[in-house]
């Protein structure tokens, strides 16, 4: 039980009823954030003249024809294969490069390291869109446009940062000792790293990973400049539902492939969620 | 951690050992051009084009064209309106650009063709592939001529598309106020206005209003106030190539855009193209002036709208004083200057734009003709006629008004500036005097 | 030489040898990063600075001529640059502490001891993986005055139609509320995760000394979270200085430039105006804007830690 629950708990007086009242005030708070997304996937279902009427229609007859009409799509379908090649490509090198410099910066006593760090922190204040253009010059000079090598290495240059920041709070949670009692037996560094420290934080490493992957699903801008066709993913189509200019914005169409992207990641998420919190609570207090 | 599309690797090897083949038989790569294909050898165009209509053209368009030509293989590739131009030019600019097509909106050809990105369709290259029957004269002088820079003919118009006013006859009825004809005028237009804001269903508060359009913070915007100008004889730039829309007559016309606000719904202003075609389609608006392509959406489908197509007129927008209004906004096929299979990009777009071609696009797709012969002929659906007939009225106006954006290389900032101060003006941020002077000021700079 | 000094010789040598391998296992754990990050960026960022001070050649998408400040003159000059300056100042000084305090008020709220807790706590996280594009385009027609849910439901307590995108303050407010939407999940679970680390028995001998709520809550709970909320400020800042897409999607920047946030404005001027240089230039004064900001923050959460 959490302390302030104990805290409240143990108060003589309402202890009760001021609990009660908490627990409906974050359900409230939960309906509240998710009501968007009931609209979104309210909004998926109906007609596009069902759609903006006055007043807002709650009852209508509902349609797939925007799920059925887009699912079937061949260019729908590749994206959303892209995006999770794209998404799990590089969450993964990520993890692994910036785990091991969090790691670096939170156990090794390295000079120049912590400067380092600062500026790795600091290139994620680049604007994106002064990167993009470059970044699509050279890739073309080097013939990896529209491949799914080069977006993982440009959403790279966003998570890494971000990992590495997160991965040094979770380490710097962890008592001293851990690595060098395996090290004095004769463990090396890197294996004392990859035997020891990995399996306890990995629960801090799978919520990094989430947010990660998160972060490089929903990414518009690399894909807009560096893809065309073969590497092309999804958030590129949504951009294009909103953006139609012939046939004005199909918002069933939008929400139907918003509710889509979304619900992978859910299912992820709370598949993994029991890790997820325990994960972030070692880790962050010590950001 | 490393993964690779496959497809993709392999079509690179394939590159490798086909460049390898032209090499060995003595061919230099970068002057081939294996004409129509052969069956045994296809050849492969790369289009670029708007996601709006990419995977329409490539599921529909594409098949039909490969009847008649069986060994091109076109792949056709979208990216939203909005980065499009970007794209175009960042790829067109590069050694080996990947599209041969590139599809240009109305005022990107100039700076395509500046940067030295496409081809000429008239030169004697062309010419020898350009079938006998093709008839250049057959194009209407507005859409053509948006594929035209300093005399040179870079683009064909694939999708027409023109700025019109739209109708609700229901509700005109019901405001007791006459159905707009092409004579109707912008002062008895405004004069109607304030009596088709009504109250239709007697609850104290208006429910429906006189006009929606464009009003939101966006390039397209300034289309409205231009073609209000426009057909009061104002002009954006004069034969020198300054500014000239901050004249008493582009005033005015900002001045009334803005006005159009007084009889729009509520939150108007923040109203673009989505908005206003909405509006339109819930039967709320008595009109609306947006592009002609979205009549079958707005009259025709009953999914997408409430009107029945009887109720819907479709028209040119209001006489100023020097004519009706409209605005022109051309998708011109073009080809790569550094294609390395212009004769098969040319046959693309060549089909897709002759006589034949352009019939079964209309038909098939629903898509705007933009010749003379395909407007005159009978349509393939009773309700396109109103919309054959109001589609040449308004090239007619708006080849004799100039009613086009700014046909420049640096349009598009031209455009966006645009946008940027007649939004302000709108917004009651700057008056429409204020607006257009700096908009006239910062131009005259970026222009030159 | 003896063979006392012959070992200690050795032993040196092969010290030496340890500690040079020792240097190098240590640096490996930062090289992959530091090596990705210098390899990708460095290219970028030097080409985003000389473009800043050149000419920009579209036909070769490369810089022609040095023009030394000329791109940032035209910057500065410009009153389009200082109302986006203003406009993102204000978005930020409201966003960010919004989406804190209410991240950090609805954690404690979620955290009471219940059945439903859990699943509560996964839910939330849904807000932030909706495409900020849609995101932006269920919000325009949540909000939408004509057709728009909130504005019903305002109607039937009384409250006029808001016109929450042709007015300025309210088309900002739209902007804070869509990006508080979409944030203040991800402060949440860092907050939740922070309150259940917080140790219990500083609170019990609270308890015993007859402490109430209030006075727990400023001198135990808030002084043990300040490191967790200084890092997550740290973090929400940089994100949202980075913020264009949903100002795009649900306002366009407007009415008349009032939600035209800096990143938005470089994102227009790069690719609709396709003035690069320029765009650069923007780009190279906000990345210094941001480091110098960014390391005041840092300096200052270094000393509220020492602090507390």
């Amino acid at each position: 039980m959490s302390a302030l629950a104990t805290a409240a708990a143990g108060r003589s007086g309402r202890p009760k009823t001021g609990h009660r009242v908490r627990v409906a005030a974050g359900v409230f708070a939960c309906v509240v954030f998710l009501f968007p997304v009931f609209w979104m996937v309210l909004t998926s279902l109906k007609d596009q003249r069902d759609i903006f009427t006055t007043p807002p229609t709650l009852f209508f007859t509902p349609t797939l024809e925007h799920y059925i009409g887009y699912m079937q799509r061949a260019d729908i379908t590749r994206r959303l294969i892209n995006t999770v090649i794209v998404a799990a490509g590089a969450g993964i090198v990520s993890i692994v490069a910036g785990s091991m410099a969090g790691y670096a910066l939170a156990r090794i006593k390295l000079r120049g390291a912590g400067t380092i760090g600062v500026l790795i922190l600091l290139s994620r204040g680049v604007p994106p869109i002064a990167l993009a253009v470059p970044m699509f010059l050279v890739a073309r000079k080097l013939g990896v446009t529209d491949q799914h090598i080069t977006l993982i290495l440009a959403y790279c240059t966003f998570l890494i940062p971000y990992v590495m920041w997160l991965m040094r709070g979770f380490f710097l949670a962890l008592p001293k000792e851990l690595e060098e009692s395996a090290m004095i037996d004769g463990c090396s560094r890197f294996g004392a790293f990859v035997k020891i420290i990995l399996p306890i934080s990995l629960p801090g490493l799978l919520s990094t990973l989430i947010f990660s992957m998160i972060l490089a699903w929903e990414e518009l801008l690399f894909a807009l400049v560096l893809t065309n066709r073969y590497a092309s993913t999804i958030p590129v189509a949504i951009a294009g539902i909103a953006g139609d200019t012939v046939n004005g914005a199909n918002w069933g169409a939008l929400t139907a492939v918003g509710t889509i992207t979304v619900v992978p990641v859910v299912i992820f998420a709370l598949l993994v969620q029991k890790w997820l919190i325990q994960g972030l609570a070692d880790g962050a207090t010590k950001g | 951690m490393v993964k690779f599309d496959a497809a993709n690797a392999v079509s690179r090897r394939a590159l490798m050992v086909a460049a390898a083949a032209v090499m060995l038989t003595g061919v230099p790569a970068y002057a081939q051009d294996n004409g129509l294909g052969t069956p045994e050898q296809p050849v492969e165009v790369r289009m670029i084009a708007n996601e709006a209509f990419a995977n329409q053209w490539q599921t529909l368009m594409v098949p039909e064209f490969n009847k008649a030509y069986p060994n091109i293989k076109v792949t056709i590739d979208g990216v939203p309106y909005v980065e499009l131009l970007a794209k175009t030019m960042l790829d067109a600019t590069g050694p080996t650009p990947t599209y041969d097509i590139l599809i240009a909106d109305d005022p990107w050809v100039p700076q395509l063709a500046e940067v030295g990105a496409l081809a000429d369709l008239k030169s004697a290259e062309f010419a020898g592939w350009t079938a006998a029957d093709y008839d250049w004269a057959d194009f209407n002088a507005a859409p053509l001529a948006a594929g035209e820079w300093k005399g040179v003919q870079y683009g064909v118009p694939l999708r027409s598309n023109m700025l019109m006013m739209f109708y609700n006859r229901a509700l005109y009825e019901k405001a007791g106020v006459p159905e707009p004809t092409p004579a109707l005028t912008w002062a008895e237009y405004l004069e109607q206005a304030p009596k088709l804001v009504q109250d239709t269903n007697a609850d104290g508060k208006p429910d429906a209003w006189a006009v929606d359009t464009y009003f939101v913070r966006e390039p397209l915007t300034p289309t409205i106030w231009q073609t209000i100008m426009n057909s009061n004889g104002g002009r954006l730039l004069d034969d020198n190539g300054k500014p000239a829309f901050n004249s008493e007559a582009g005033i005015a016309a900002l001045e009334t855009h803005k006005k159009l606000l007084e009889f729009a719904p509520t939150g108007a202003v923040s109203h673009g193209f989505s908005e206003s075609l909405q509006a339109f389609r819930q039967g709320v608006v008595a009109t609306m002036f947006n592009w002609g392509s979205v009549f079958k959406g707005s009259a025709i489908d009953p999914k997408t709208t409430t009107l029945k197509p009887e109720q819907v007129g479709i028209q040119v927008m209001p006489l100023g004083s020097t004519g009706p209004g409209a605005h022109r906004g051309i998708w011109n096929g073009t080809v790569s200057a550094k294609s390395e299979h212009k004769q098969a990009a040319w046959a693309v777009v060549q089909w897709l734009s002759s006589k034949q071609g352009e019939a079964w696009h209309s038909a098939n797709l629903g898509v705007f003709p933009a010749r003379k012969s395909t407007l005159a002929s009978e349509p393939s659906e009773a309700w396109l006629k109103p919309v054959f007939a109001a589609l040449q009225q308004a090239y007619d106006a708006s080849e004799k008004g100039q009613m086009w954006r700014i046909r420049h290389p640096r349009s598009d900032a031209a455009q966006q500036i645009l946008a940027d101060e007649v939004s302000r003006a709108m917004a009651g941020q700057a008056t429409a005097a204020e607006a257009l002077q700096t908009a006239a000021d910062k131009i005259e700079k970026v222009l030159n | 030489m003896t063979m006392a000094a012959e070992r200690s010789a050795r032993h040196s040598r092969s010290r030496t040898w340890t500690r040079l391998g020792d240097f190098a296992s240590r640096w490996s754990f930062m090289a992959p990063a530091a090596i990705i990050l210098g390899a990708l960026l460095a290219y970028p960022i030097f080409y985003t600075i000389e473009i800043s001070f050149s000419r920009f050649d579209l036909m070769t998408f490369s810089a022609v001529e040095w023009v030394g400040w000329e791109n940032y003159a035209h910057v500065l000059d410009d009153y389009r640059f200082w109302a986006s300056m203003k406009v993102t100042l204000i978005y930020l000084a409201l966003a960010l502490p919004i989406q804190i305090a209410l991240g950090f008020g609805i954690a404690f709220l979620i955290n009471a001891e219940w059945r439903g807790r859990a699943v509560v706590r996964a839910l939330f996280i849904i807000p932030m993986v909706v495409a900020p594009v849609v995101a932006g385009g269920v919000f325009r027609m949540i909000l939408d005055p004509l057709w728009g849910i909130m504005n019903y439901l305002l109607g039937l307590v009384g409250i006029g139609p808001l016109d929450w995108f042709g007015d300025p303050n309210l088309a900002m407010a739209a902007i804070v509320i869509i990006d508080t939407w979409r944030w203040t999940p991800f402060v949440v679970l860092i907050a939740t995760a922070a309150l259940l680390a917080l140790p219990k028995d500083v609170f019990e001998a609270a308890d015993i000394d007859g402490a109430n709520w209030w006075s727990k809550l400023w001198s135990i709970t808030l002084p043990l979270l300040v490191p967790i909320i200084a890092a997550t400020f740290v973090v929400r800042w940089l994100g949202a200085v980075k913020m264009f897409d949903i100002a795009l999607a649900a306002t366009y920047g407007g009415p008349g430039g009032a939600t035209n946030v800096i990143n938005l404005f470089i994102y227009e001027e790069a690719f609709r105006s396709l003035r690069f240089a320029e765009s650069a230039a923007m780009a190279v004064i906000i990345l210094v804007l941001t480091m110098i900001l960014t390391g005041l923050f840092l300096v200052g959460t270094r000393r509220l830690e020492d602090h507390y």
